[in-house]
């Protein structure tokens, strides 16, 4: 008889042990999928290894890719951790990169110190405005956070296709590309280090995560968003006025999705287009999910999966692994970590079932 | 004589410690009509889920038509013919009435809908049930979804029915029409066991079964009992009122005027109330739960708003003011529901102990201010005797009894002027119920004005100064306990108004 209980909470241990062998697990099951292409494990482990930690050049560029995880996986567990299921931080991601390069269209040639703050500012605040949208059809007319934001996702992005597809942001001469000209060097996130593109939304990203931490921790309206997430008619019952708390979270967790937008677009590819954003917000969700919805544990699952997708871009290059393996071996990771983070909340005992 | 339509011989049913049901026994004969009669916690629910086939029953048996029966299930239960009409609605909204009472009861494969249709349009019919079998539930008002669920008993010819407080949902004028197709069953044959706690309606039954703490106390004939008789039965003697110190009542802190709180239907919630708490006073307000006590306690507490009327502490009037300026003023609130509206289950006690004024006493500069907030724990934990290991347990790990205590430290602490207590001991063991009784008296010798809703009448006779009684959203009304009399009381509960009961 196998007796699986509920347990009150893992320990760091536990969940450790069940991270790490969730990763083992899910190279494992990989190297069987390399195995049926034909191509050599050890090769293809080594190019993922080499690509994400072998150089300098490689851990940065993992950092890099790990950046906008990080906002968006914080996204996620200041909404989550609500219990507001936004999974709206795609769009948001979009808007608030559409905002900054609308609002870098007006600063000419201002200088970096106050274009740099102003796009940033302008991002957050229509990311801000989109959650906060979804927030407010919430607790106004009770329509499920899930469809307004999953809907407006694609409102969003079609709108940036709309403007980059021969409309008005779109490059000349480059249609096919749907794309925005080079953004001008006052507007881009200044660079950490000369030689690899590493920009100051890291250290945004960092900022964030402790700043989320505190919020959720420390002050009054974490512990609104905590206890709102377990038991909104208690918070009622003792006067806290929940619509507002869901706006705000909403706003906030936009906010930060915006950064993301921010992050790849004026940090990494320094034009406006959808593609490189593509898929950021999602993998943000599930970065917030394996994070065990704590900013902390974000970053850390946030950097994981940034190495993850820069390592399998050299893997992929290197190896005689077939490309499309790589997503597929994403997919079984994910799946490994998820089932992971399940498993740790519960105790599972063999033997006899004790009488209750 | 005929051998009684059901039989019960000895039932017994425990939950762990707690004697649910003790050794009962009582029978229907077709045609007739039985009471049971007792208060929240009696044991009525535990007698007819085992009647039911809910649960089995530890011992004893049921006999029906002088036979053994042996239920495995609720359905075998309605296949062997009898029926539950239940105190909650077990229909699935976006169903028609048809299909709620055709499927999953149906045997075999194909539901053979016309046929069915047939029999439900006959009962109708038969019993004046005027409701369209194809009509959605969720289209159907409360009190036409108790016809639909009376009519999923009736359609399968059931020989005993038994029907949990039915009039619950139901105004006065359906309540009589369920009496006259209560009547109608009888002429056709069937036993009927309702259940009720209002004693109108149990005058109206053949004979009454009074339980009490899961035993039957007796079974009397309608026609040679008294209400006053019944009530006495319930509650286990005859009460004199605690001769009580007197302490000089205060000026009036907590008024309200005709104040109204809409309910779900087209009847209020709180109809008109209009009461007066002074300072140094405990107020009692009996009533079956259900008849208006929460929309009070909400109403005054800033959780819910009133259609009408004027409510004031201290000459302010808090009519439009939120929770949470509410208990700025001075006022605790000790909810209904201690789990969904008192506690959030997964924080600790401590931050428990700060819910609702967490932004206020215990936040700093915009931070929550860890130091006081453990230091207030420690000293509530202490002085409530809340037995738990740390600050830092989560409350779902907590007992009932402890965790009240969690939830009266806290509104304890608030309550400088007002404290409202809303079934405070409900479920609670004896030595808990005691400690927050003493805990109240505490607050009166304080000079503050303690409202209580408690459906234990015998508490409330000795804990307050006066009482008053809600019945159906209406404060039947106030009377003073050293004047009163149980009998007088459990009158107004059962919804006779004062000049009948004298």
């Amino acid at each position: 008889m196998i007796e699986i209980t509920p347990r009150s909470s893992a320990g760091w241990k536990a969940m450790l042990a069940a991270y790490v062998l969730a990763l083992f697990l899910g190279l494992a099951t990989s190297s069987l999928l390399i195995l049926a292409s034909g191509a050599s494990v050890a090769d293809g482990f080594g190019a993922l290894y080499e690509g994400a930690f072998g150089s300098r050049d490689a851990i940065m560029q993992s950092l890099v890719a790990a950046t906008p995880l990080v906002f968006t996986g914080l996204a996620t567990v200041t909404a989550f951790r609500a219990e507001i299921w936004s999974i709206g931080q795609e769009g948001q991601m979009f808007a608030g990169a559409m905002c900054g390069y609308w609002v870098s269209l007006y600063l000419g040639g201002t200088t970096a110190l106050i274009a740099v703050p102003v796009i940033i500012a302008a991002a957050m605040m229509g990311g801000a405005g989109l959650g906060g949208f979804c927030g407010w059809l919430k607790t106004r007319f009770q329509v499920n956070e899930i469809i307004s934001t999953v809907m407006l996702n694609y409102i969003v992005i079609y709108l940036l296709s709309f403007l980059l597809a021969g409309g008005p942001w779109t490059a000349e001469g480059s249609t096919s590309y749907h794309q925005t000209p080079v953004l001008a060097e006052n507007f881009r996130l200044p660079l950490l280090l000369e030689d690899v593109k590493l920009h100051i939304g890291f250290v945004l990203a960092l900022i964030a995560a402790a700043a989320c931490w505190i919020i959720i921790r420390k002050t009054p309206l974490g512990f609104e968003i905590r206890a709102l997430g377990f038991n909104p008619t208690a918070l009622r019952f003792k006067g806290v006025n929940v619509a507002r708390t869901v706006l705000i979270v909403m706003c906030l967790s936009g906010a930060l999705s915006a950064l993301a937008g921010v992050s790849e677009i004026f940090g990494v590819n320094y034009r406006l287009r959808g593609d490189v954003m593509t898929g950021l917000g999602f993998t943000g969700i599930i970065v917030g999910m394996i994070g065990g919805l704590n900013p902390i544990g974000a970053v850390i699952a946030a950097l994981l999966f940034g190495a993850l997708a820069n390592g399998s871009l050299y893997m992929s290059v290197l190896s005689d692994i077939p490309p499309s393996l790589v997503p597929a071996m994403q997919g079984i990771l994910l799946l490994f970590v998820l089932g992971a983070a399940v498993l740790v909340r519960y105790r599972v005992r063999f033997g006899k079932r004790a009488d209750v | 004589m005929n051998t009684p339509t059901l039989q019960a011989r000895g039932l017994s049913k425990s939950f762990g410690p707690v004697r649910a049901n003790h050794d009962i026994s009582f029978e229907v004969e077709a045609g007739e009509l039985l009471c049971l009669f007792g208060e929240n916690g009696a044991g009525k629910s535990t007698l007819s889920a085992c009647l039911t086939g809910l649960y089995p029953p530890d011992s004893g048996k049921i006999l029906l038509n002088g036979e053994r029966l042996r239920l495995s299930s609720a359905a075998d239960a309605i296949r062997k013919g009898i029926g539950l009409v239940h105190q909650h609605f077990v229909l699935v909204p976006d169903f028609t009435v048809l299909e709620n009472i055709v499927i999953g009861s149906e045997r075999g494969a194909i539901v053979r809908y016309a046929e069915a249709e047939a029999k439900l349009r006959r009962i109708c019919e038969t019993y004046e049930i005027d409701i369209e079998p194809n009509a959605l539930v969720e289209d159907l008002s409360v009190g036409e979804q108790q016809w639909a669920e009376l009519l999923k008993a009736l359609y399968f010819d059931a020989k005993v029915l038994i029907l949990d407080e039915p009039t619950a949902t139901l105004d006065i004028e359906n309540s009589a029409k369920l009496f006259r197709i209560m009547d109608k069953l009888k002429a056709d044959g069937v036993a009927l066991i309702l259940i009720s706690h209002f004693l109108d309606e149990v005058m109206q039954a053949d004979k009454v079964a009074v339980l009490r703490q899961g035993e039957m106390v007796g079974i009397k004939r309608t026609s040679e009992t008294t209400p006053e008789e019944l009530t006495r039965m319930m509650v286990g003697r005859d009460l004199k009122p605690q001769v009580r110190e007197a302490t000089p009542v205060g000026a009036p802190r907590l008024v309200l005027e005709n104040v109204t709180v809409a309910g779900q239907g087209q009847v209020p919630a709180l109809d008109s109330a209009t009461l007066t708490v002074h300072s140094g006073e405990i107020l009692g307000i009996a009533g079956v739960a259900g008849n208006g006590q929460n929309p009070l306690m909400e109403v005054i507490a800033g959780v819910r708003r009133a259609v009408s009327g004027r409510i004031s502490l201290d000459g302010v009037d808090i009519g439009a003011m939120d929770a949470r300026a509410i208990k700025d003023l001075g006022l605790g609130h000790i909810p209904d529901d201690r789990f969904i509206q008192g506690l959030v289950r997964e924080l600790s006690i401590e931050e428990n102990l700060i819910l609702g004024d967490h932004r206020d006493s215990f936040a700093r500069r915009g931070f929550l201010d860890f130091y006081k907030i453990r230091e207030n724990a420690t000293r509530l934990i202490k002085a409530f005797r809340i037995s738990a290991p740390s600050p830092e347990t989560l409350v779902r790990n907590l007992s009932g009894g402890n965790a009240q205590r969690v939830i009266l430290a806290r509104e304890k602490r608030l309550a400088t002027k007002v404290l409202l207590a809303n079934q405070p001991t409900r479920g609670l063991d004896v030595g808990v119920i005691e400690y927050i009784y003493m805990r109240l008296l505490e607050k009166r010798a304080e000079g503050v004005s303690v409202l209580i809703a408690s459906s234990e009448l015998e508490d409330l006779m000795n804990l307050c100064d006066r009482i008053g009684v809600l019945f159906q959203g209406r404060l039947m009304g106030i009377v003073e306990t050293e004047k009163t009399t149980l009998e007088e009381i459990g009158l107004l509960m059962a919804g006779r108004p004062l000049e009948d009961a004298a």
